[in-house]
């Protein structure tokens, strides 16, 4: 492959399953974390044990090829892959060969880029292996099987990113593709990235970097190994190709060994396991099964919506987000509620470093908020301060304006009431304005704010003193 | 007196199963210390469910197509409770914890497993002399400088010379059931591929691996195979389809039944007194009524050996890996690095021809030389199934000598090359490779030992071999 660009990424992701029982026997995927109870002959690779595959996880990985637009293979096919690690229950891991699931799929990035998907194929995770001491100064490890047999997607991209921050958009989207699709909890399950990075100034000399856990994560390592390579090329060192590792809390990735051939894993296919047809009728269930994605929302909130693009995107790479726009924008107008809910609610939250997850703002709540700012009932200010308490904990922000005198000051009224007062209670400061003096407008106008408990639009306090104090003049 | 007989006895309470099995074992435990027919002899497990179906006979609440026939289990099928090896060191001690589908299903219909027997490791070989590391060598029944035949053969030995009614769970890979049944004298009846769970066997190569009955008498092997057949949710492989009486069809006219001769089988190499016996036990099923051609068949005799060693050995590579001495069987004293310690787990307790078959199969199926041998052997299993698929459009047996000489002196195997060892299994490895049902019957005595003969049908067509075997009683 000729490449072009300065940084060349291609990413493997793996995607645990949100299935209640593992890939290939029917232990729970979740619920003790007491070490190797989650386990039976199966998974832990006694002899005599048969694998017997999980139906509802060949769904889940159907849904993710068709998310991805792949191809869908014909045949259902699994293979062994051979290599002693003590992880590894049979010493070979159930996986995907020559025919994977789903072949030559795409996903569009933020900046518009498409990312060509290689194949997505199923396979079996590993046993996880606990160091008492750090890695390589313990004398033994031990084994938990709780998360062998836990199944697992591989996503494997085309070498199609040019950046770190391009990588960390293609995992971020990647997740909105999961979290749509209902095969990935966010909580409990873990996804895994190995990255291969190589930039031009090597001649694209290929490091893989193993292991990476997170999307940002993702965007740190890489944008460190960027900066090692071009350190080193400068620096007139010959790059060789070799596998790293990622030490999240030193920042830094580190040699682990060469690769100077690619590891022979002596594929077989497994005979435990037939080779099976994926019937039409199955993959046409799943089709109908598969939710409205991120794609397909952008296209609505922009073409029925009539909503920014922009706007639109943020709101559809969020699902929790999405869903309480949709029902949000049934009540109130949807570019003022997009405009609200893209700005405001996210702005909110993130300065109280609430996730989406923990969010737990009643639509009923949102609806009257953002329908009084409709209607101008009250003002801007009003409702970004009823905002930032609404994501705190929930409450009605119409009792809460009634409740605190916060219903917008008209012009005619009280408004005009207030004003006068102002005036009357300030007649150095109105002097010294009516001498020159622009300060003492802005002092006014606060007092006003303040009266008003910011229920009053500045715009309006401001023409309604000029006027006011025009007459005196 | 037959065992439905002896069933029914026990059924009405006239026969005590405790003192029968105590007989049973007292004999195994005689035979054993002679001729090295079991590797574990169940004598207390056994007589404590002999003592429990008694006391649940007495009231009346016990029945079964088994009740009280003691079954003698080839070591490498596993018994829950019991020390199941697969007549290797390196499984020494390992006790499973669930039963393999076969057993449980005779334990149901009310038999009592007297203990494991005797075999090659894990299934390797013809002849039951490539036993584990310190096991012993089963010795032929009717001269003990003489091999039992292998690899299922502690079954065949123990069946021929028990005074008792008894029926036996043997396992074939390429032969494993047919050519020691054949060597003792005795009814082996493989199976259908996935007619028969093999959900609790050791795998040597689970593409071909059957468990099935070897018995003296062709009614007992039609009982017990319509005991331990039919679809199993525990195994992947099983066939979902209705299972038939076999014993029904017993002596059932062969009016209209068509056979056929091979002639590839009658080459070169076959023993004149076999060949004699063999063509007895044709002009027996002609005089019974059924007619015959001789034919030709060329692929499975020319390619069947390199073609199922090819397979075998890939399989095996992959399904010996999980035994390195961390889970389960034999442990050593941790030292070194995992690779350190699995080696030589794996180098001291696995026998010289499981070495020998993991470094075949492991070569098989690496890097460039997959395509080669792995790859192409699976197609080669491909045209063989049509070519037998094509004579059953004509016939339905196809038969053969089983073997094509008499059991050979252990003084005349050590003399052979691996090779010429695998050689033993050329009449054999055809449908065992091909998943066909073949049945051996004892058509003569030569010198004072067994000849047999090998009768094939199509898949799922046991039923046809029962029919025209029990003409050759």
């Amino acid at each position: 492959m000729k490449f072009t660009t300065d940084i060349v990424i291609g990413l493997e992701i793996h995607v645990q399953l949100d299935t209640k029982t593992k890939l290939f026997c029917g232990c729970a995927t979740k619920g003790s974390e007491e070490p190797n109870t989650r386990t039976c002959p199966a998974c832990l690779g006694f002899p005599g044990s048969k694998p017997v595959l999980n139906k509802r996880a060949v769904d889940y990985a159907l849904r993710l090829c068709l998310a991805l637009g792949c191809e869908i293979s014909p045949k259902l096919i699994f293979s062994r892959k051979s290599y002693f690690y003590p992880d590894l229950a049979k010493n070979y891991q159930i996986s995907q060969y020559e025919i994977p699931l789903g072949l030559s799929g795409e996903l569009r990035l933020s900046d518009w880029k498409m990312v060509g998907i290689t194949r997505v194929h199923m396979e079996e995770d590993p046993a996880s292996l606990i160091h008492t001491k750090s890695t390589g100064a313990s004398a033994y490890v031990l084994v938990d099987y709780n998360r062998s047999g836990i199944p697992l997607c591989e996503v494997v991209t085309e070498p199609d990113m040019a950046s770190p921050d391009q990588a960390r958009d293609f995992m971020k989207r990647l997740m909105t593709v999961l979290s749509y699709l209902d095969i990935f909890d966010e909580q409990t399950c873990v996804i895994k990235a190995d990255a291969n990075i190589s930039i031009k100034e090597s001649g694209y000399v290929r490091s893989e970097i193993k292991n990476i856990t997170g999307f940002k994560e993702i965007e740190r390592a890489l944008f460190y190994e960027v900066e090692r390579q071009k350190i080193a090329v400068r620096s007139g060192e010959k790059l060789m190709q070799d596998t790293r590792g990622w030490d999240a809390e030193k920042g830094m990735t580190f040699h682990m060994r060469a690769k100077e051939t690619e590891a022979d894993y002596g594929y077989i296919l497994d005979p435990d396991l037939v080779v099976t047809e994926i019937p039409s009728e199955w993959l046409k269930q799943v089709k109908a099964s598969m939710p409205e994605l991120a794609e397909d929302k952008i296209r609505k909130y922009v073409e029925t919506h009539k909503i920014a693009q922009l706007d639109a995107e943020v709101i559809a790479q969020e699902r929790k987000l999405a869903e309480l726009f949709e029902k949000v924008a049934k009540e109130v107008d949807p570019v003022l509620a997009a405009k609200w809910m893209r700005r405001e609610l996210v702005r909110v939250m993130s300065f109280n470093k609430i996730t989406f997850h923990d969010l737990l703002v009643d639509e009923k709540h949102l609806i009257e908020l953002l329908s009084m700012v409709e209607k101008k009932e009250i003002t801007e200010q009003v409702a970004q301060k009823i905002m930032e308490e609404l994501v705190v904990k929930p409450f009605s922000p119409r009792q809460y304006v009634e409740k605190h005198g916060l219903k917008r000051v008209a012009e005619t009224g009280a408004l005009l009431k207030v004003c006068e007062e102002v005036i009357k209670e300030n007649k150095n400061v109105v002097e010294e304005y009516l001498a020159g003096k622009e300060k003492s407008f802005q002092f006014l106008v606060g007092q006003v704010m303040r009266k008003t408990k910011g229920a009053a639009s500045p715009q309006e306090v401001n023409e309604l003193l000029r006027k006011l104090l025009k007459s005196k003049s | 007196m037959r065992t439905l007989e002896v069933v029914e006895l026990i059924r009405k309470g006239n026969l005590s199963i405790e003192e029968s099995t105590h007989k049973v074992i007292e004999e195994v435990k005689k035979l054993t210390s002679e001729y090295n027919y079991f590797n574990t002899i169940a004598a207390d497990t056994a007589i404590k469910r002999a003592k429990e179906l008694d006391a649940q006979i007495k009231k009346g609440k016990k029945s079964g197509k088994l009740l009280g026939i003691p079954i003698s289990v080839k070591d490498s099928i596993c018994v829950k409770g019991m020390e199941s090896t697969g007549g290797s060191r390196i499984l020494e001690g390992y006790i499973p914890p669930f039963n393999a589908t076969a057993v449980q299903r005779c334990l149901d219909e009310g038999a009592i497993v007297i203990g494991k027997t005797s075999q090659d490791e894990f299934g390797f070989g013809g002849f039951s002399v490539n036993v584990g590391v310190g096991y012993k060598v089963p010795k032929n029944p009717f001269d003990k400088t003489r091999t039992c035949g292998g690899s299922s053969g502690g079954c065949a030995g123990y069946t021929q010379k028990t005074a008792y009614n008894q029926l036996s769970i043997g396992e074939s890979t390429g032969g494993s059931i047919v050519e020691p049944a054949s060597f003792c004298g005795i009814v082996g009846l493989c199976p259908t591929y996935g007619r028969v769970s093999r959900y609790g066997l050791m795998d040597f190569s689970n593409a071909m691996d059957k468990i099935g009955p070897m018995t003296r008498t062709l009614e007992d092997a039609a009982l017990l195979l319509e005991v331990i057949a039919g679809f199993d949710s525990n195994e992947s492989t099983t066939i979902n389809a209705p299972v038939d009486s076999y014993t029904k069809v017993l002596k059932k006219s062969l009016k209209g039944m068509k056979f056929a001769v091979i002639k590839e089988a009658f080459a070169e190499g076959l023993d004149p007194a076999v060949e004699k016996h063999v063509w007895n036990g044709i002009k027996k099923l002609e005089s019974a009524g059924a007619t015959y051609e001789e034919i030709s068949l060329k692929i499975p005799i020319k390619y069947g050996i390199s073609t199922y060693y090819l397979l075998g050995t890939s399989e095996a590579s992959t399904n010996l890996a999980k035994y390195c001495g961390m889970r389960y069987g034999k442990q050593d004293k941790l030292e070194g690095s995992f690779n350190e310690y699995f080696t030589k787990v794996r180098s001291s307790y696995l026998g010289e021809e499981a070495k020998r078959r993991i470094m075949l199969g492991t070569f098989a199926r690496m890097a460039g030389y997959r395509d080669a041998y792995y790859l192409k052997a699976l197609k080669v299993r491909t045209l063989m199934i049509n070519e037998y698929k094509k004579a059953f459009k004509k016939y339905d047996v196809l038969a053969t000598p089983t073997v094509s000489i008499l059991p050979p002196k252990f003084s005349e195997i050590e003399k052979l090359t691996p090779l010429q060892c695998y050689m033993i299994d050329v009449l054999t490895v055809g449908p065992n490779i091909a998943g066909l049902p073949h049945l051996n019957m004892p058509v003569g005595m030569e010198k004072g030992l067994p000849v047999g003969m090998l009768l094939t049908a199509d898949h799922l067509q046991e039923g046809k071999l029962v029919q025209l075997g029990s003409w050759l009683e």
